[in-house]
């Protein structure tokens, strides 16, 4: 099951606390894995997503009944990753790969560390938008329309960034793989 | 356009999709900083939002509100405030006789940290924190319930350090399940263990 039951954010909404802990207990995995992803940070992808849950508890007035809560909800973590990735920017010229945490469990069985290492390398060398659009289409699963809703971003616009962003994560992939064989 | 889906970003999508652990802290610390906003909203606001909501409400009584509002902001301002509630002077400002006294200009300060706590206890009545920090004061810090079957929680202001503390849960004295236990050597029990570090 990937979406809550559309009843749990209107409940939250009408300022019902249980329901809050249901959202929170419901998407908490999900937006740690996309901020982890976007951010490489196990410190700052934890940041961003306290800090989305909380604008997302004070902006529930806003929340409009007959919206999907899903792109809403990433609409605002992503846009915590923003604020973030530029604050960091700022701060860090140079993220080494080697800090990385890898702490969920499934990719090293299937196809070996190495190459969920690689994959997480390839993903930080992508532009933020590109990596940004990637993961909410690829991993989170968002239509293009929920990407576009939540990012303003273009149909055209974000389809190209997927695009670009499948293109070098394949040309660079397919090399690795060329070069270990 | 095609979707650019292929058998390549298949396997990349799979190496990015597991999802991490839940994190039981996080999770409480989320629900503790909501939980004081709630505290923290105002009443007021509410009420006379609720008020604007009356069939009777018009453009008209919106306008006698905000004039109350202005005038009563006026007011308050000038008469009722004491001189440690006013904005002091900044040590910038040409007028400034005292300097503000900011984290800026003592950056050297150690200062207490706000805490987020939270404890499930399903049945409970009551529930508070004791520690060395609030010097086992039952009365010091409630935790209040977080909805009706939610956990209960606070937030306590502490100082970095290590400190020793557990649950009043109906008058009774309970370790925290979620953190290291140890000997607390005052009072002959157990206690958990917080470690604060400087912000």
């Amino acid at each position: 099951m990937n979406e809550i039951d559309a009843s749990v954010p209107l409940r939250a909404k009408r300022g019902e606390a249980q329901a809050f802990i249901e959202i929170v207990d419901f998407y908490y995995p999900r937006c740690l894995r996309f901020a982890r992803n976007m951010l490489s940070d196990d410190q700052d992808a934890e940041e961003a997503v306290q800090d989305a849950f909380v604008r997302v508890h004070d902006s529930f007035p806003r929340f409009r009944e007959e919206a999907r809560f899903d792109p809403w909800l990433f609409g605002i973590l992503a846009n915590r990753c923003r604020t973030l990735l530029s604050r960091n920017r700022r701060h860090r010229a140079l993220i080494e790969y080697g800090e990385v945490p890898i702490t969920a469990a499934a990719p090293e069985e299937e196809y070996g560390a190495d190459w969920a290492e690689e994959v997480r390398m390839m993903l930080d060398s992508l532009p933020a938008e590109q990596r940004e659009a990637f993961l909410l289409r690829h991993v989170e699963d968002l239509s293009y329309e929920d990407i576009a809703a939540l990012t303003g971003v273009r149909l055209s616009a974000l389809r190209m960034r997927v695009k670009r962003a499948c293109d070098t994560l394949r040309a660079r992939l397919t090399r690795v793989e060329q070069h270990d064989r | 356009m095609i979707d650019e889906r292929d058998e390549l970003i298949e396997r990349v999508a799979r190496a990015l999709k597991p999802l991490p652990q839940g994190n039981m802290h996080a999770r409480a610390q989320i629900l503790a900083a909501v939980h004081a906003r709630r505290a923290q909203a105002p009443r007021r606001l509410t009420l006379v939002l609720e008020w604007m909501r009356q069939p009777t409400f018009s453009v008209a009584s919106a306008g006698l509100l905000a004039a109350a509002a202005l005038a009563i902001g006026f007011v308050t301002r000038g008469a009722l405030s004491t001189p440690d509630e006013r904005v002091l002077p900044t040590a910038a400002s040409p007028s400034a006789s005292v300097p503000a006294i900011t984290a800026a200009n003592e950056p050297n300060k150690v200062r207490a940290v706000p805490v987020p706590i939270t404890f499930d206890a399903a049945g409970a009545k009551r529930v508070s924190i004791v520690g060395d920090f609030n010097d086992w004061d039952s009365t010091a810090s409630p935790l209040t319930r977080f909805g009706p079957n939610g956990p209960w929680t606070a937030t306590v202001k502490v100082m970095p350090g290590r400190h020793l503390y557990a649950f009043l849960v109906d008058g009774k004295l309970v370790v925290d399940p979620r953190a290291p236990h140890t000997r607390d050597l005052d009072f002959g029990g157990d206690a958990s263990v917080l470690m604060v570090n400087q912000p």
